[in-house]
């Protein structure tokens, strides 16, 4: 039992027509109240159109969505409240920016759910400096600010209604280094300011193997495995077998082995790899 | 050596909101024919009005911009420019102009004026290089971004350009489209001789390149191969810039007192390194 619960979901496009496909199928997974869960797989595994269930935006075929124990579409009249208690960033989210002032922009989803005046402007401005929208921004057009800062406005007009859960669908695609880094760093943030569960749709899986608790890995609509990086990542030959890879670092460990060299290779971070480093030194030298 | 581009002290400044801003600074760069070049650069470095500086696309506020001798400012000699310097761009969507890949292959040699056969055999084989021959009759929004794109790139081929000037052309797309386009690339250079200058973001694809060229606030800080490139790690942190995961780990072996050259990007190579250090102890 946990904060979202998803129960034997199953989502088909194309209705009757000839065309009908299932993109999702008999999906059953449970996330926890403060867990930073990844998603991988291939384009076309059903990653998105799973997520997308998640705060209603879409209905599933068969199955169904628990938030907090209740069934999201119990009430199909409500299903909008729970959009603002799991919020979706959606791939290249500044796209979808359309006022006319980056504060305003921030604004639109705390004010939809009812907040005004200072209430409002207060938690506008919380979370303005905790994604660091300096207030010289507020007045500014959001037109005019450069890719990253778009991107950055773009994920505070979510978190601003504070949801429990939020979901980002390739957070970081299209951005340069550090703008990448920028991006993971207020996920980050905003998960310890608040304990909020993250869910990440990502194709790097150095990134994944950072920052997940756990990873659910998608294939052809279907669940491959979630558990934790170690079971993930341990788990080469399947991986590979569709079409997905482990770290590079981790790259350079099974090429080791290959190469000959006695080591383990069920390492994930460049952390991991230099204390696993230190320990065969150490090793060698009490030898 | 043989130039095919020539940029000679270039500054391109732009006018906003009645500011001036200088996008690329006095800067001066001549790519080989037949070579790989990779341009990084964090956004707003300038490299990507570079890129159109390159064919044309910009022109230079001050200094000159050659391809193949011709300068990209003589406006009676623009189409010959761009017809040596073929460009492409980040968003597959954005490039493809008709329903069927195969005609929308066509759209450049047509306007070039060929004869129908000529554009023909012209269109299969820019299709073939880019492996979506098979992929001819379909509609291209169907195809995955990888796909997509490389019909893009397949539709500058078939004008036959010496060079291809691509901005950040994997950025929006999954690791496997990017590889199927740095393979692409690869080929068209290696198989065909074209010259490729490529802008990308992703350090792992500057891998294979003959050059790597680093870019920030509109000048070139960096020139060289790719593991002369890699190995200041500092250096292109400051700038904004990351090096490939192998590269991290050496880096971060060296500084914690274990004797490896940080000069290595290949999954192989770094193994390699670590092999022989971990013999001497």
């Amino acid at each position: 039992m946990g904060i979202l619960e998803v129960k034997n979901l199953t989502h088909t496009y194309g209705g009757s027509s000839p065309f009908i496909n299932d993109a999702v199928s008999n999906v059953s997974f449970s996330v926890e109240q403060g867990e930073i869960i990844g998603i991988i797989g291939h384009t076309g595994s059903g990653k998105s159109t799973l997520v997308q269930h998640l705060n209603g935006l879409l209905k599933p075929t068969d199955g169904m969505v628990l938030f907090c124990d209740e069934d999201i579409w119990a009430n199909p009249k409500d299903i909008r409240k729970i959009r603002s208690k799991v919020g979706l960033v959606f791939q290249y989210p500044e796209y979808q920016l359309f006022e006319e002032t980056v504060f305003a922009d921030i604004s639109f989803g705390p004010k939809n759910m009812g907040l005004c005046g200072e209430e409002l402007e207060k938690t506008v401005t919380e979370i303005c400096e905790l994604v660091g929208v300096k207030p010289e921004y507020y007045e500014k057009s959001p037109f005019d600010l450069s890719g990253g800062e778009k991107r950055r406005v773009a994920i505070a007009g979510v978190m601003a209604m504070k949801p429990q859960v939020i979901i980002f669908d390739e957070p970081t695609a299209g951005l340069d280094p550090k703008g990448r880094e920028d991006v993971m760093k207020i996920i980050k943030d905003y998960r310890i300011a608040t304990g909020a569960t993250v869910i990440i749709i990502s194709h790097s899986m150095e990134d994944m193997a950072l920052l997940a608790d756990k990873i659910l890995v998608m294939n052809k609509g279907e669940i491959y495995k979630f558990g934790s990086v170690y079971d993930v990542f341990s788990d080469v030959e399947g991986l590979r077998n569709i079409g997905l890879n482990v770290p590079i670092v981790t790259k350079v460990f099974l090429q080791l082995k290959e190469l000959g060299v006695d080591i383990k290779t069920e390492i994930f971070t460049v952390e991991n790899a230099i204390d696993e480093f230190k320990k065969l030194k150490e090793g060698n030298k009490n030898a | 050596m043989d130039k095919i581009i020539e940029v000679k002290n270039v500054t391109y400044e732009y006018t906003e909101e009645e500011t001036t801003h200088i996008a690329v600074k006095d800067l001066s760069l001549c790519i080989e024919r037949g070579s790989f070049t990779v341009i990084l650069g964090h956004n707003g470095s300038g490299k990507s009005t570079l890129a159109k500086l390159l064919n044309g696309l910009n022109k230079a506020t001050f200094g000159d911009v050659f391809v193949d001798g011709i300068n990209t400012k003589n406006e009676e000699t623009e189409i010959e420019v761009k017809r040596k310097v073929g460009m492409v761009f980040q968003n597959p969507d954005n490039q493809l102009v008709a329903s069927i890949v195969e005609e929308d292959v066509a759209f450049g040699p047509e306007n070039l004026g060929l004869a129908p056969r000529e554009i023909r055999v012209r269109v299969d084989e820019a299709l073939k290089a880019v492996g979506m021959y098979e992929f001819k009759d379909s509609t291209p929004h169907r195809l995955s971004g990888g796909q997509k794109q490389r019909v893009a790139i397949a539709g500058i081929i078939a004008m036959e350009p010496e060079c291809l000037v691509l901005d950040e052309p994997t950025a929006m797309l999954d690791p496997k489209g990017r590889a199927e386009i740095i393979n692409t690339l690869l080929k068209l250079n290696r198989e065909k001789g074209i010259t490729v200058v490529l802008i990308t973001h992703y350090m792992e694809e500057a891998e294979k390149a003959d050059r790597v060229i680093v870019m920030n606030n509109g000048s070139i800080i960096d020139d060289g191969t790719p593991s002369e490139i890699f190995k200041n790690v500092e250096k292109l942190k400051t700038v904004g810039l990351d090096v490939p995961q192998t590269t991290e780990l050496l880096y971060e072996l060296s500084k914690n007192g274990f004797s490896v050259n940080t000069n290595k990007i290949s999954v192989e190579d770094t193994a390699l390194e670590i092999k022989r250090a971990l013999e001497e102890f």
